[in-house]
C-alpha cells in the first residue's frame, strides 16, 4: 500500500495545518452551557473556511475532499490540539444518513446549517429499557394531520441538553422489534420536549434525558420510508461504530502526547506498555488507510470500534500511569474513555456482531 | 474467621449498611461522618492495646474493619490513625504511647507523615498526599531513623482534593519543629501496604457482587444480562481476582509480601472496578450511580503509598538475580492480574 500523498492533497495539507495553528486555542468543556456554545462558535469558525465538513459537496458547504483527504485532515486536526466536534452526531451520524436515505429536499434544508454549526444535532435512539437492545424501544410516533406526534423516553443523549434539533427511532407499526420503526427528526425546543440534563462521571450535564409528550413532526421530517428506520438507522450506526466518528488521526495525536510524556517522565516499568498503545495507534491508522484500498461496510464497523475503544482505554490509562495522581488533562480524557466501549453499542455487542456475522458462529 | 471475628464483621458491617452515607459524608468540611466514626472507636476497630486505653483489636480485627470500610467506600479516619498508631507502638516509648493512644482509641485522629511520595524523609519542607492530614490533631513524621511528634503550632496544612473524593489527603508544610518519640521502623510501610491492600479487597469485592446483582435484573434481549455467556465469564473472572487479591491482603506481612499485595489488590480492584462500569453499560456513566466511586477510589488507592511500579521496582531488586534484566518483573505481575482492557 502507497501511503505518500499526491500534490493537491500535500497543498491541502499544508494549508489545513497552518490554519488550524493560527486559530487553535483552548476551549472550556463542551459538556458545559457555555463550553458549547464556545464550541459553536469554533464550528462557525471552521466553517467560514469551509473546514468544517471537507469531504461534503460543496453545495452544502464542503470540499468535496477525498478519503485520503480527510483522513489528512483529521490527522491535522487532532495533531493541532483543536477541540472536539460539538457537531460531531450530526456531521459524522445523521449527515452520511441524509446522503443515503434523505430527499433532495432534505439535503438542501439540513445541512448547510449543521456544517455552519446553526443548528447541532443530538442522537436520540437508546431509552431506559432500550439500550443495547435497541429493537425492543417504545417510543411512539402516531400518524396525526400532515404529520406525526412522538411520545415516550429517550436517554443518555449526549449534549441533548444545549442542542438544536434530534434524530431518533421511533415505533409506527406494524410490527415488533425491528419492524415497524420509523426515523424522524424533531425540534428539541418543540411543544412537548422536556429535556433533563444527567450529570456523567465527571460532574457535568454531558448528556440528557427527553421526554416527548405529543411531539408534532412533520411529514417531511421522516427520514427513508415510514416503517424502515431500522435499516435508516443501522446505516448510521456502521458510521458510528465504524471510521467517521473516530479518526485515526485522533489516536496518533494521543500516541504522540504520550511518548512526549514518557519523554518527560521516563520510567522503565511502563516503556512497554507505552510503546504497546503507540503501536496499536499506527495500526489503527494503517487499517483505516487499508480501507481507502478496499471499502469495507457493515459487521467490519465492530471490527473499528472494539479497536479504537479499546486502544483510547490503554492510551489513557497508560498515561495516568505515568503521571500518577497529579494528571488533570489526562484524567478527564480517562473518564471520557472508559466510555468508549460503551457508547455507540457496548464492545459486548460489537464482538457479538463480529462472532455471528463476520464469522458466521452459530447464535 | 473466629467466631468473635464473624461478630465483628458483622456489627461493622450492619453500622455501615444503617448509618454511613458516603455522598453525605463527601459533602461535610471534614470529609467524614463523626458519627460513624465514634460508633467505630466504640468497636475497638483501631489497632490498640488495651493497657493503652484501646480494645486490643490486632491487625486482623483492624482489617476486617477496613475491608468492611472499603466495601461501601465509607470515608473514615481509621486507615490514617492504624498506621500512627503502629508507628507510634514500633517506638516502644512508653510515655508516649500512654499519653497519645489514649486518645487516639477515642477517636482523636492521628496521622503519619511518611515519604513515600517522594522518598525523602524530612521534618520540614512540604508533604503532599498526606491521609487526613488537614484533619489530625496528632501527627507523626519520621526523618528516616525516628518518629517524630509533629508541633502543629506554626504548620500549615490545606485540603488537596484529588479524583476520589471518599479520600482525605493534605498537603503539609512542616517547620521542623518536633519532639523525638523514638526508632522509625520500617515494617510501618509494610503495615501501611497491608492495611490499604485489605481495604481494597473490601472495595473489589463489593464492587463485584452490585455487578452480579445488576446483571440479574437488567434486562435486554428478553432475558437478564447475567445470563450471557460473555458477561458471566467477565464476572467469573472478577470473582477469581477478588478471592485471589484477598489472600494476597491476608498474607502481607512482610516487605515482600506487602509489596506483592500492594501491587496484585491496586491492579485487582482497578480491573474490577472497570469491569463494574464496562457491565452496567450507560448507567454506570452518571454521576448519580455509584461505579465512578468505585473507579475513582481504585485510582487513587492504586497510586496512595507508591504506585504499583514503584514496588514492582522494589521487589525486582529484592527478588530477581541482579544480573536479569528487571523487564520481566512487570509484565509478569499484569499478566497474573488479566490483560488491561
Ligand atoms: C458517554 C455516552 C454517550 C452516549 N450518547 C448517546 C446518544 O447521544 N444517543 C443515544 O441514543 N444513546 C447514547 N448513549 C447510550 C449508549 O448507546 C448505550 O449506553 C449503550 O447502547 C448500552 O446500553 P445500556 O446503557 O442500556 O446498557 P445495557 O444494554 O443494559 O448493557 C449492560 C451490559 O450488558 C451487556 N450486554 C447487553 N446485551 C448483551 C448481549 N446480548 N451479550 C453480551 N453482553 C450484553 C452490555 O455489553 C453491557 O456490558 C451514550 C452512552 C454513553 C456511555
Amino acid at each position: 500500500m502507497d501511503l505518500s500523498l499526491d500534490a493537491e492533497t500535500l497543498e491541502f495539507q499544508a494549508e489545513v495545518r497552518s490554519w488550524l495553528a493560527a486559530h487553535v486555542r483552548p476551549l472550556s468543556s463542551m459538556d458545559t452551557e457555555h463550553g458549547f456554545e464556545e464550541h459553536r462558535s469554533w464550528e462557525r469558525l471552521l466553517a467560514s473556511e469551509r473546514l468544517s465538513v471537507v469531504s461534503w459537496p460543496s453545495t452544502y458547504g464542503g470540499r468535496e475532499a477525498s478519503l485520503l483527504q480527510w483522513l489528512v485532515f483529521e490527522e491535522e486536526y487532532h495533531a493541532s490540539g483543536a477541540p472536539g466536534r460539538v457537531s460531531q452526531n450530526g456531521i459524522f451520524l445523521l449527515a452520511p444518513t441524509l446522503f443515503a436515505f434523505g430527499s433532495d429536499e432534505q439535503r438542501s434544508r439540513i445541512l448547510p446549517a449543521m456544517a455552519s454549526g446553526d443548528e447541532v444535532w443530538a442522537q436520540a435512539w437508546s431509552e431506559p429499557e432500550a439500550g443495547s437492545d435497541l429493537a425492543s424501544l417504545r417510543s411512539t410516533a402516531v400518524r396525526c394531520d400532515g404529520g406525526w406526534l412522538l411520545r415516550g423516553q429517550k436517554t443518555w443523549s449526549s449534549r441533548a441538553a444545549f442542542a438544536d434539533r434530534a434524530f431518533g427511532l421511533f415505533r409506527t407499526g406494524p410490527g415488533e422489534r425491528h419492524r415497524g420503526l420509523t426515523y424522524l427528526l424533531f425540534d428539541l425546543r418543540s411543544e412537548g420536549v422536556t429535556v433533563r440534563p444527567i450529570d456523567q462521571l465527571d460532574g457535568e450535564p454531558g448528556f440528557a434525558e427527553i421526554f416527548l409528550d405529543d411531539v408534532f413532526v412533520p411529514d417531511r421530517d421522516v427520514v427513508g420510508e415510514v416503517g424502515d428506520g431500522w435499516r435508516v438507522a443501522m446505516s448510521t450506526a456502521g458510521n458510528e461504530r465504524g471510521l467517521t466518528l473516530r479518526s485515526p488521526g485522533r489516536f496518533t495525536a494521543a500516541a504522540s502526547r504520550l511518548v512526549e510524556l514518557y519523554r518527560k517522565n521516563p520510567d522503565p516499568a511502563l516503556r512497554d506498555r507505552v510503546v504497546d498503545a503507540w503501536i496499536g495507534a499506527q495500526a489503527y491508522r494503517l487499517h483505516t488507510f487499508g480501507a481507502l484500498a478496499q471499502p469495507r461496510s457493515g459487521p467490519a464497523a465492530s471490527v473499528t470500534k472494539v479497536f479504537w475503544s479499546e486502544l483510547d482505554v490503554a492510551l489513557h490509562e497508560t498515561a495516568l500511569d505515568l503521571l500518577g495522581e497529579v494528571a488533570p488533562g489526562w484524567r478527564d480524557g480517562w473518564l471520557f474513555s472508559l466510555s468508549g466501549p460503551i457508547y455507540a453499542g457496548t464492545n459486548e455487542i460489537q464482538r457479538n456482531v463480529i462472532a455471528e456475522r463476520i464469522l458466521g458462529l452459530p447464535r | 474467621m473466629t467466631p468473635e471475628q464473624l461478630a465483628l464483621r458483622d456489627t461493622v458491617r450492619s453500622l455501615l449498611d444503617k448509618h454511613s452515607d458516603v455522598r453525605a459524608a463527601i459533602e461535610t468540611p471534614h470529609g467524614y461522618d463523626k458519627d460513624v466514626w465514634a460508633r467505630l472507636c466504640d468497636i475497638g476497630a483501631l489497632p490498640i492495646p488495651e493497657r493503652y486505653g484501646g480494645s486490643g483489636a490486632g491487625r486482623a480485627e483492624t482489617h476486617i474493619a477496613l475491608e468492611e470500610l472499603g466495601r461501601t467506600l465509607t470515608p473514615s479516619p481509621l486507615l490514617a490513625s492504624t498506621i500512627a498508631s503502629r508507628a507510634l507502638l514500633a517506638t516502644g516509648n512508653e510515655e508516649a504511647c500512654d499519653r497519645l493512644l489514649p486518645r487516639i482509641a477515642d477517636g482523636t485522629v492521628a496521622t503519619l507523615v511518611w515519604p513515600w511520595d517522594n522518598g525523602r524523609s524530612s521534618l520540614d519542607g512540604t508533604a503532599r498526599y498526606v491521609l487526613d492530614g488537614d484533619l489530625a490533631e496528632i501527627v507523626l513524621a519520621t526523618d528516616g531513623t525516628g518518629l517524630y511528634e509533629i508541633d502543629l503550632a506554626g504548620v500549615t496544612r490545606e485540603h488537596t482534593p484529588t479524583m476520589d473524593q471518599t479520600r482525605r489527603l493534605a498537603t503539609i508544610h512542616l517547620t521542623g519543629a518536633a519532639t523525638l518519640l523514638g526508632p522509625w521502623s520500617r515494617h510501618v510501610r509494610d503495615i501501611a501496604l497491608a492495611a490499604l491492600a485489605a481495604e481494597q479487597v473490601g472495595a473489589a469485592a463489593r464492587a463485584l457482587e452490585l455487578t452480579v446483582e445488576y446483571s440479574k435484573t437488567r434486562v435486554q434481549f428478553g432475558k437478564p444480562i447475567g445470563s450471557f455467556q460473555a458477561l458471566k465469564h467477565r464476572m467469573a473472572d472478577m470473582h477469581v481476582l477478588v478471592e485471589t487479591a484477598r489472600s494476597a491482603a491476608l498474607a502481607a506481612t512482610d516487605e515482600v509480601s506487602a509489596a506483592v499485595a500492594k501491587v496484585y489488590c491496586s491492579e485487582a480492584l482497578f480491573k474490577v472496578a472497570a469491569e463494574m462500569v464496562q457491565l452496567h453499560g450507560g448507567i454506570a456513566i452518571t454521576w448519580e450511580h455509584d461505579a465512578h466511586l468505585y473507579l475513582k477510589r481504585a485510582h487513587g488507592s492504586t497510586q496512595l503509598f507508591g504506585s504499583p511500579q514503584v514496588h514492582l521496582a522494589r521487589l525486582a531488586a529484592t527478588c530477581l538475580d541482579r544480573d536479569q534484566p528487571p523487564e520481566p518483573a512487570s509484565r509478569k505481575m499484569r499478566r497474573n492480574v488479566g490483560h488491561s482492557r
